[in-house]
């Protein structure tokens, strides 16, 4: 059995309770998403894309339907096994970068690889490796504070490869950044989906992120109003 | 197409990597970590006042010295004392835990199990308590030299015999380092059951 599709959504819900309504967050998504594909998630703000950014991520559980990483119902996960997902097979990019700010560049991207219980030296000399070739191999001992958010987000990506995950989540990866540092992302993101044939999922409202993805998925009230063809 | 059905595997987190990390952060954020020792070695001081006063009085009256000892309500404000410093550990221990609260989301993101966060933070307290102990104790045996001199002289401490001075010395740390995880347990598993979701959208 081979999984072509990396990532598979199916008849997706998650309900949040507000008080004594019920806001539908997602109502019912279906989704495949196939190895190496370049996806983006766009939407107006409200329309379920960071609910579904949590669901695939193992973060958050559904109310109702399935999400399955590799062929694995990762509802049926108990918190051990889901960690190990996070920490293996997904790769994280947040618009607010979320380093950990007592961290050097280089301490934040082997982070991940203590979780995979890499050997310390191993672990560092791979996010050396990653932090070159994001461009940023001068400036490894420096915390975030003394990095521009370009910068911070490279680490960032650095970071969410550092154990060689198959999916790359990314919500909003430019969304705190300017024009040019901006493209300079995509480009890097667009990169690394190409050669190394990574999956890349981004939820974004950036034109430049959305023309640069093999598909376009349109978000609307917590379902999937049509997909596009990049 | 390559078989990549998989069967998860676990995540790790040994007591080193816990030690390195937290060291890391005792380091960088020294602030929050002196107000913690602070409060434990001022507590402890004054536990450690009295249990080596106790001892020196009764050095010097073995050796011929009046007859002088710490009244027992005197052990009730140590008690208070250290029960002061425990509330105190834990409510900077929860300042702590809000101020990372993004943080320790990341860190569930990438692969952090609850306890791997109560062991990041039992170990950051683990090394206050040490600390706090070493310098609480030299601020009580300090005291305790002055307090006793007037009474029994300033060399009573010589003639103390040793091994009760090493056995309160030791009692007095590793009552520090109980005390400081005792008061993180709390804050710590607080930190621990955090929704990775909500943490990463809280700002500070």
């Amino acid at each position: 059995m081979s999984y072509d599709n990396v990532i598979e959504l199916r008849d997706l819900q998650r309900y949040y309770k507000m008080g004594a309504e019920t806001v539908k967050a997602l109502d019912g998504v279906e989704l495949e998403i196939q190895r190496g594909e370049y996806v983006s998630i766009v939407g107006p703000s409200g329309s379920g894309k960071t609910t579904l950014f949590n669901l695939v991520g193992g973060l958050d559980k559904p109310t109702k339907g399935s999400v399955f990483i590799d062929g694995v119902d990762i509802s049926q996960l108990d918190a051990y096994e889901l960690a190990w997902l996070r920490c293996r097979k997904i790769g994280y990019i947040f618009q607010s970068f979320n380093l950990i700010q007592v961290l050097t560049a280089l301490e934040n991207v082997s982070l991940p690889t203590v979780f995979a219980g890499t050997p310390h030296d191993e672990g560092l000399k791979k996010a050396e490796k990653l932090l070159d070739q994001v461009g940023l191999g001068e400036r490894m001992h420096h915390r975030p504070t003394e990095l521009s958010a370009g910068q911070q987000q490279r680490v960032a990506i650095a970071r969410a490869l550092a154990n060689d995950p198959a999916i790359i989540l990314a919500d909003e990866p430019t969304g705190n950044l300017d024009l040019n540092t901006g493209m300079e992302i995509i480009d890097l993101l667009h990169g690394l989906n190409k050669m190394r044939g990574l999956t890349l999922v981004a939820a974004t409202h950036d034109l430049k992120m959305i023309k640069a993805s093999d598909r376009i998925v349109w978000m609307r009230d917590g379902m999937v109003e049509r997909i596009e063809r990049g | 197409m390559k078989m990549n059905k998989e069967v998860p595997g676990r995540v790790h987190f040994t007591l080193m990597d816990a030690i390195r990390l937290g060291r890391g952060y005792i380091r960088r954020r020294l602030d929050r970590s002196l107000i913690n020792i602070a409060s434990i070695s001022l507590g402890l001081s004054f536990y450690t006042t009295m249990v080596i006063s106790d001892l020196l009085y009764s050095t010097s009256a073995r050796m011929g010295g009046g007859q002088v000892a710490v009244e027992s309500y005197q052990y009730w404000l140590v008690a208070v004392a250290l029960v002061v410093s425990i509330v105190g550990i834990t409510n900077a221990m929860l300042i702590a835990v809000y101020e990372r609260y993004r943080e320790i989301g990341t860190m569930k993101c990438l692969g952090a199990l609850d306890r791997h966060i109560v062991l990041l933070f039992l170990v950051e307290s683990f090394y206050q308590g040490l600390v706090g102990g070493l310098v609480g104790f030299s601020l009580g045996l300090a005291s305790a030299i002055i307090i006793t001199g007037f009474g029994a002289g300033f060399d009573i401490v010589l003639y103390a015999p040793r091994v009760s001075l090493l056995t309160i010395f030791v009692g007095s740390v590793s009552l520090a380092m109980a005390l400081s995880m005792v008061a993180t347990i709390y804050p710590a598993w607080r930190a621990s059951q955090l929704n990775p979701v909500e943490a990463l959208r809280y700002e500070l």
